[in-house]
Parts: structure tokens; C-alpha cells; sequence
């Protein structure tokens, strides 16, 4: 008897479906449709044509691997096929001869595709292949594989972009999403030596400056280069020049060039980007930069309407115009146009780690501009280093950030520390206030530098620090993110340089503050439940991830402990993780897998962020993942999954 | 594969209705030591008009091919056959084949002919293929006259068989699948069934690698082995 006949029949609705369906597709068999159904439900299947999906479906195997089977090794020689995930996960696995055990480093789920670096380049794979839970996968040769590749347009971009990474995917969306209202294609990423590099003008040191300027009235250029005799680069001379040397009667204009030009030019390698040219322009607010070889010989000058006229870029000018402001309301009015240039920055193909490093820098301008107009109306008469804390310490700044910011100061001479404080703090509640006009909302917390215990010489702040770091109470902890994140942005940097080190110094000597730190860091997990699903935020914000304090901070606080223990002093996660592979702590590897990992998430939540400003909202660090799209979905799974394996690795060094 | 069947069914419109040739039709194998990592399998699923072998009659089959351990789509049997004088009011709800869609089904006799052929006389599995084995041996019978019997072999035994320990809540194909969470494409639907059935025997296979059960002849054996086991639990 067979027990499954006895099932109640169908409603008559599903019979009318079935039989709608069938008449539809009836040239195809039922399983070779059930199988398209499946795939149309995944990236990149769901944009192919039926016709390629039904070579799919009529070419593939299915096979069956029980929890823990080896799919695929390296000793098997060049993949052969292509598989796609139909029930169960393939977890990649390598073997850390550090720790001599098995790690794993992806994990691939339903609908999703492998190997695809091994199987274009036609080697063995890399990483083992092995089934978790029981695990059913589709599978083409590589004849329907090469077949596909060479007839599906979508099928041949998902195939290369997976191989290059998917960052670029994630960075390409950005930019065309932004790139659509501007239409441009040049790129920042572009190495200075493609642009086209006039044959600069140069002169001797002793050129007087009338035959200097008709060299350049003759070229029509607005610079001239001064180089010794190996053509290295001494000085630079400008229109501006000119017209200060006139309006403030400097000399006659038979007057050697060198007295008027200005000394030791910026100047940056040819193999720079376009980026990095833009980035110092608009941090020193020069027009002109040299661009030398490695011999520090003058190759080309690029100008900033070079850059201008490529990139139609206006950060230079946003830059110099925040930092050249005299009213406080100028540049209040100004913040917005920071916005905007971050949309062209992203349109330009700027990625996310770019663009924050840009808001810092014109945040940093804005900072430095407030603190200058404070200076001319109310100088305190002490010098002084502003230090900033946190993300704008780890120069990770988005639209969306509040104040954390202190002063240290070197005692003058027959004064007491509170006698300074006295004169200090008054004009840093007022420097607070005008940032506040700004946009940096002020601190909740008072982590501000009106506050008179982060207003401190660099005696007090070393003690402060030793408390900070001997007492290892869960408040320290609490704050570690903020004040273990320090940068100076404004005033002199050595008496900051000297206290870090002292910092770094009693951190690396104290292995229970790493450890509580470790422990702390470790705290904060990655959205990610057991079955690779998101941990969603609480009941309350049901499909909300927390970008920010889900998805960044786990980096940032495990990144940050290895980064103190191992004396690293930058603040800035990238620099950190760079750093830490350098000194051997992190396998390079893992540092890039990381860093992308990383970026990725920060790409995202980038995006989030401009499209809440588009449509006017408040600004959050929440998003839906049901919002995304699969691609990003699986990005910014694999993401916190690379979240999960640092926190591993913590979890070893620190035996937690 | 499609194609193959038409074309195969075009040149066979030459030949008379009834007068089919038997006697060249591959011969079934037995169960010898053929490893079971490099054998073909046959796992078949057939929907009918009811439930008695005697008065009902087969109305579709679907088929799928294990081989060395791995289902080949391209290797499938997915057929309606064209029995437009049945009264199969009683049925068709559960599988969802309407008179309509059975007269565009393939003339009986060619439809079989070309299953024996494809089958190749290789070891068919289905899910309590009692009943399966039934039906299409009178099928066979009565429309070709043709009495060879192929091995068969019983999914619904072979399961327990190789999970003794599966908390199934059920002996069914239904409950078996859920038990994998398996995914049946369309239920009732001989060709989605048969892969359901296929998809649990490679499970089945690929513990019976690892438990040492890696011949033909050794998978019956345990088989064999599980009856009498449980004929024994029964008294």
C-alpha cells in the first residue's frame, strides 16, 4: 500500500495553476523547469535568458555530499566544473600552520556559485571545498561551463567581476547609481603619469623674475618650476606669487628668482593617483604639484584645473574655501556642499575608504578654520594641541558625527596647570558651540575639550593614561574606543608623538589590559547567527542591522587591540591592519581579506547614508538587509563572516 | 534527450502498431559485483489511475538515472502516456495529468519499448516499488508481452536500512524528504518524484560507501538483511 497516494487532493485553484504552468513549458521536462525555477531565484541566474538557464539545467549533474565530504582540493588537479549551491553550504577551508588547524575562510550557501577563480584560470583550487550539513549541488562541465561563459553576457561579468572581487562590484554599483545624474568617466583612481603632463617650464634659481614671467607669458602657464642641475625640483613660482610680490612692493622685478619662489614644492611620485594629488592640494591648499621619478627628477607639474577639468571635482576649492573663511556663518554654509561633493566623490569612483579619509580631511579643515577665527578674536596666549578622539581620531568620519575632542598643553613656565585651564576653557566651550553651528553635534557624553578634565598638560594626561590603563575598570573599557583612537589636528604634534609612546609602552608591558580589552572587543559579534543567517538588531527593530556598532566595530575594537599590544600608533583600522601585516601579526592575506571585508561594509553604509539624505530622513546606521539586493546581501554576509574569523583569531591570541 | 525520443519515435512510425520486436532489448542484470561507485541505477516513479494493479492503468512515468553516484539530468524519462479511454476522474486531482494533457501522451506500446531500451536493463529503484514494479510489469505484459523481470530494489527499505536512528514521524517518501529537507519540485509528478527518490538514494549511497556496502550484490544483501530484520520485529 502505498501510503503517499493517500495525501487529500488539490484544490481546484492549484490544479488550474498546475495545468497553466504546464501547458506554458511543456516542451521541457518537469525537472529540467523545476531546476530553472531554482536558479531564476539567484545572482547572476535570475538576469540570464531562459534558453541559457535551460543549458543549465539540461547539462547539470546532481550530487550528494554528507556533512563533512570533501567537494573539492587542491590535489585534484585543474576544476573541471562549475557548481552551484542547491541545498546545504560549502565551507572553504585552510590549513594555518601557525596554529596547525583547520580555518575557514568563506562559506558558500543556496544559489551561490564555485570556484570561480580556479575554474577561469583553469588551476587547481586553492582552498578545500568541504560540505556542511548535508549538501546537495548542481554541477555543469567545463564544455556547458565555456558554453555559457561565451553566449550569457550576465553570466561572463558575474564570472570575472567574482574573480577580481567584490569590491569592485560593490564600488561599480556606487558609481553608477551616482554616475547616471553626472556622466563622466574619469576616474580618480587614474595614475598621474596618464594625464597628459604639459612639458613643465622650468628656470635656474637665478633666472630674474621679469625673464621668468615672460617665459611663461610666452608658454601661457601659470607656474613655473625652479630645478637645480639635475633637475630636481628646488621652488615653485606662480601668477599668485607675482601679484603678492607686486601688491606688497617685495622688490624690482629684476630680483633672482629664489628669493620670490616658494621653497620645496609638494611633489608626488608618477605611479600617485589622481586621489592622493586632490588630497594634498586640498590639504595644503596649493594649486600645483610636481610630479617627480624615483629619482626625485621633475617629470610634470599637474595643476588643480588639471585635475579640475578631469574630474570636475571641487574638493580643492571646497577646501581652501572652508579653510580661508572668516565668518563662522560662511562655513556653516559651506557643510553642505560637503555632502554634495561626496556624492560627486562616489560618482568618481572614489571607494569608501577614500571618501572617508575626504570627510576627515575637510572636517579637519573645518576644525582647524574655527579654531584660527577663535584665535583671532580670543587668543588664550597658550599653545596648545587639539586632539580629537574615536572615529574622526581614526579618520573614519561619515556624515554622521558628533564631537569627541580634548586639549594637551605644555605648562608655561611659573604657571600652575589650573591657571591655564582658567584661560583655556573659555575658548574651547566657545570653539565647541561655533563646531556645534557646524554640524558636529556636540557630545553626549561631554567628551569635549571644554570639559576640564579633558583640557590637560601632558603630564596630567600621562597620568590619566596610567589610570586609564592600570585600573582597568569596565567605564575604561567603555571609553577605550574613544581615547585609545587619538590624532592632533591642530597645534604641534610632538608633545602628542611623546605620550603615545609612553601609551604604547606601558599597554604592550600590561598583558591583562589586553586581555580585558580583548575580552571587551570580543563582546561584540558580528550579526551573523549559527546558520549564517543576520542576527537582526532586537524584537523591537526586527529587520534592522546596526551598520556602525554590528558591522564596523567588530573590526574596529579587535583591530584596535592588536594594533596597542603590538605598538602600533596610527588610529585608522586600514593603517592599523596595514601595519600589523607588515610587522608579521596579521598573515597578509587575512589583512587584505579583512581590510575588504571592512571596506565593504563601510561601502554599504555609505550608500544607506546618501540615499537617507536624498530623500531628507535623518541620518541612521540602520538598514534592512531585505533591502539590498542578493549580491549585497551575500557581500555583507561574507563581511561579517571575515568579522567572525579576526574575532577568532583574537579569541586564540588572547585564550579568551 | 527529447530530441532523441522523437527522433527514435519518428523512425519507429514504420513499423506496425503490435508488432514489436522484444527479443533485442538489452538483457536486466543481476546483482553481482558490480560496484555500486561506477554502476548505472535506474529510479523510476509512476502515477496511475488508482491504487489496484488489476483494474488500474499506468499514466505517466518519470525516471532518473544514477550513475557512478551522481544523477545525470541529461539522462531522464519524463512521459505521459496516451490513454485517452481512461476514466481517471478519480486521480487526476493528485497528480494534476487532466485528459487533455494525456492525449498529447506518447502511444503506450512505443512508450515502453523505448523505457526498456533506455533502462538498459539496469537495477531499478523506486519508493515502495512493490507497487511501481506491479504496475509496470502488467504494463509490460499486457502491451508488449513482454515477462523479463529487471532487479528492483525499495528506497522505502533502503532508507532505514542505512538511518536506523532517523526520527522520521513517518515511513512515507514525504516524510523521508522532510526528514533531508528536501525539496519536491511538484509533488505527484512522476519525473519530480523519481528525482525526490533519487536524491535519497544518493544519501543512501553515499553512506553505504562509508559503511563498507560497495557492490551491487552487497547492497541487496543488506537489503535482504533488513527484511528479515524487521519481519522478525513484526512477530
Amino acid at each position: 500500500m502505498k501510503e503517499r497516494r493517500q495525501v487529500p487532493p488539490r484544490s481546484p485553484d492549484s490544479m488550474d495553476f498546475v495545468m497553466a504552468a504546464a501547458s506554458q513549458d511543456s516542451t521541457r521536462p518537469q525537472n529540467t523547469r523545476a531546476i530553472m525555477s531554482f536558479l531564476r531565484e539567484h545572482a547572476p541566474f535570475s538576469n540570464m535568458d531562459d534558453n541559457h538557464l535551460a543549458h543549465f539545467a539540461e547539462h547539470a549533474t546532481l550530487r550528494f555530499y554528507a556533512d563533512g565530504d570533501e567537494v573539492l582540493k587542491p590535489d585534484d588537479g585543474p576544476v573541471k566544473r562549475f557548481y552551484v549551491v542547491k541545498q546545504g553550504r560549502i565551507k572553504g577551508e585552510r590549513h594555518n600552520e601557525k596554529e596547525d588547524r583547520a580555518e575557514t575562510t568563506f562559506s558558500i550557501t543556496q544559489g551561490e556559485c564555485f570556484p570561480l577563480a580556479a575554474l577561469i584560470s583553469e588551476r587547481p583550487t586553492r582552498t578545500l571545498h568541504r560540505a556542511s550539513g548535508d549538501t546537495f549541488c548542481l554541477s555543469i562541465e567545463h564544455e556547458a561551463f565555456v558554453t555559457l561563459f561565451s553566449e550569457s553576457d550576465t553570466f561572463r561579468d558575474f564570472c570575472l567581476r567574482g574573480v577580481s572581487s567584490l569590491l569592485d562590484q560593490v564600488n561599480q554599483r556606487i558609481q553608477s547609481n551616482a554616475m547616471a545624474s553626472i556622466g563622466s568617466n574619469n576616474r580618480l583612481d587614474t595614475p598621474l603619469e596618464r594625464y597628459a603632463l604639459r612639458n613643465p617650464i622650468v628656470c635656474s634659481p637665478d633666472l630674474p623674475v621679469r625673464k621668468a614671467v615672460a617665459r611663461m607669458h610666452e608658454n601661457d602657464v601659470g607656474s613655473m618650476i625652479i630645478t637645480d642641475d639635475n633637475r630636481r625640483p628646488t621652488g615653485i613660482f606662480t601668477l599668485r606669487d607675482l601679484r603678492t610680490m607686486i601688491a606688497e612692493g617685495k622688490g624690482p622685478l629684476d630680483t633672482p628668482i629664489r628669493q620670490i619662489m616658494t621653497p620645496d614644492p609638494m611633489r608626488l611620485p608618477a605611479t600617485a593617483d589622481a586621489f592622493e594629488a586632490a588630497m594634498l592640494m586640498a590639504e595644503h591648499h596649493f594649486a600645483h604639484i610636481c610630479v617627480v621619478d624615483d629619482d626625485d627628477k621633475l617629470i610634470g607639474v599637474i595643476s588643480e584645473s588639471d585635475l579640475f577639468s578631469l574630474q570636475r571635482v571641487d574638493l580643492v576649492n571646497l577646501a581652501r574655501t572652508i579653510g580661508t573663511a572668516t565668518h563662522l556663518r560662511t562655513l556653516v554654509s559651506l557643510r553642505t556642499n560637503v555632502s554634495r561633493l561626496v556624492d560627486t566623490m562616489l560618482a568618481h569612483g572614489a571607494d569608501s575608504g577614500q571618501v572617508v579619509k575626504i570627510i576627515t580631511t575637510l572636517n579637519d579643515v573645518t576644525v582647524r578654520r574655527v579654531l584660527e577665527l577663535n584665535l583671532r578674536k580670543n587668543d588664550p596666549g597658550i599653545p596648545f594641541t587639539w586632539l580629537t578622539f574615536g572615529s574622526e581620531g581614526r579618520q573614519e568620519q561619515t556624515l554622521l558625527t558628533d564631537q569627541d575632542n580634548g586639549i594637551l598643553f605644555e605648562t608655561p613656565e611659573g604657571m600652575t596647570e589650573e591657571q591655564v585651564r582658567e584661560k583655556l576653557l573659555p575658548f574651547a566651550r566657545k570653539v565647541n558651540d561655533d563646531l556645534a553651528e557646524c554640524g558636529f553635534t556636540l557630545c553626549k557624553g561631554n567628551i569635549m575639550a571644554s570639559n576640564p578634565k579633558l583640557c590637560l598638560s601632558v603630564r596630567e594626561w600621562d597620568d590619566w593614561f596610567v589610570r586609564f590603563i592600570d585600573a582597568s575598570t569596565p567605564q575604561n573599557l567603555v571609553y577605550s574606543s574613544i581615547f585609545l583612537d587619538m590624532r592632533a589636528v591642530f597645534g604641534p604634534t610632538e608633545p602628542l608623538h611623546r605620550l603615545l609612546e609612553h601609551v604604547l609602552e606601558r599597554i604592550r608591558k600590561n598583558a591583562l589590559f589586553q586581555k580585558m580589552l580583548a575580552g571587551n572587543a570580543f563582546q561584540r559579534k558580528p550579526p551573523l547567527t549559527m546558520f549564517n543567517g543576520f542576527r537582526y538588531l532586537n524584537d523591537e527593530k526586527k529587520h534592522a542591522l546596526d551598520l556602525k556598532r554590528q558591522g564596523l566595530a567588530p573590526f574596529v575594537e579587535s583591530v584596535r587591540v592588536f594594533a596597542l599590544a603590538n605598538g602600533v600608533e596610527q588610529a585608522n583600522t586600514l593603517e592599523r591592519m596595514d601595519a600589523l601585516a607588515r610587522k608579521g601579526v596579521f598573515d597578509a592575506k587575512d589583512a587584505n581579506a579583512w581590510k575588504e571585508a571592512y571596506s565593504l561594509i563601510q561601502a554599504i553604509r555609505m550608500r544607506a547614508h546618501q540615499e537617507m539624505l536624498n530623500r531628507g530622513e535623518e541620518l541612521t546606521n540602520y538598514i534592512d538587509p531585505d533591502d539590498l539586493n542578493p549580491l549585497d546581501k551575500r557581500i555583507l554576509r561574507e563581511s561579517f563572516r571575515q568579522a567572525q574569523r579576526l574575532q577568532q583569531k583574537l579569541e586564540v591570541t588572547y585564550q579568551l | 534527450m527529447f530530441d532523441s525520443i522523437k527522433q527514435w519515435l519518428a523512425e519507429r512510425k514504420g513499423t506496425a502498431v503490435g508488432d514489436h520486436d522484444t527479443s533485442n532489448l538489452p538483457t536486466p542484470k543481476t546483482a553481482g559485483d558490480q560496484l555500486l561507485s561506477s554502476s548505472r541505477l535506474i529510479v523510476l516513479d509512476l502515477e496511475t489511475t488508482g491504487l489496484n494493479p488489476a483494474k488500474d492503468q499506468v499514466i505517466a512515468i518519470g525516471a532518473v538515472a544514477i550513475e557512478s553516484g551522481v544523477i545525470h539530468l541529461d539522462d531522464q524519462f519524463d512521459l505521459i502516456l496516451r490513454r485517452p479511454d481512461l476514466d481517471i476522474r478519480e486521480t487526476v486531482l493528485i497528480h494534476g495529468i487532466g485528459p487533455e494533457a494525456l492525449t498529447q501522451g506518447h502511444e503506450t506500446e512505443d512508450a515502453l519499448l523505448h523505457l526498456l531500451d533506455w533502462m538498459n536493463g539496469d537495477p531499478v529503484l523506486a519508493y515502495h516499488s512493490a507497487f511501481d514494479q506491479k504496475f509496470l510489469e502488467k504494463a509490460l505484459k499486457t502491451q508488449l508481452g513482454y515477462t523479463t523481470g529487471h532487479l528492483w530494489m525499495d528506497v522505502a527499505e533502503l532508507m532505514p536500512a542505512f538511518f536506523p536512528d532517523a526520527n522520521t514521524k513517518g515511513k512515507s517518501l514525504d516524510h523521508w524528504a522532510d526528514y533531508f529537507a528536501l525539496e519536491v519540485s511538484e509533488r505527484h509528478h512522476a519525473a519530480a518524484d523519481a528525482l525526490v527518490t533519487a536524491e535519497l538514494t544518493l544519501i543512501a549511497l553515499n553512506k553505504a560507501r562509508k559503511t563498507g556496502v560497495n557492490t551491487l550484490r552487497e547492497l541487496t544483501e543488506k537489503l535482504h538483511y533488513q527484511r528479515r530484520l524487521q519481519s522478525m520485529h513484526r512477530y
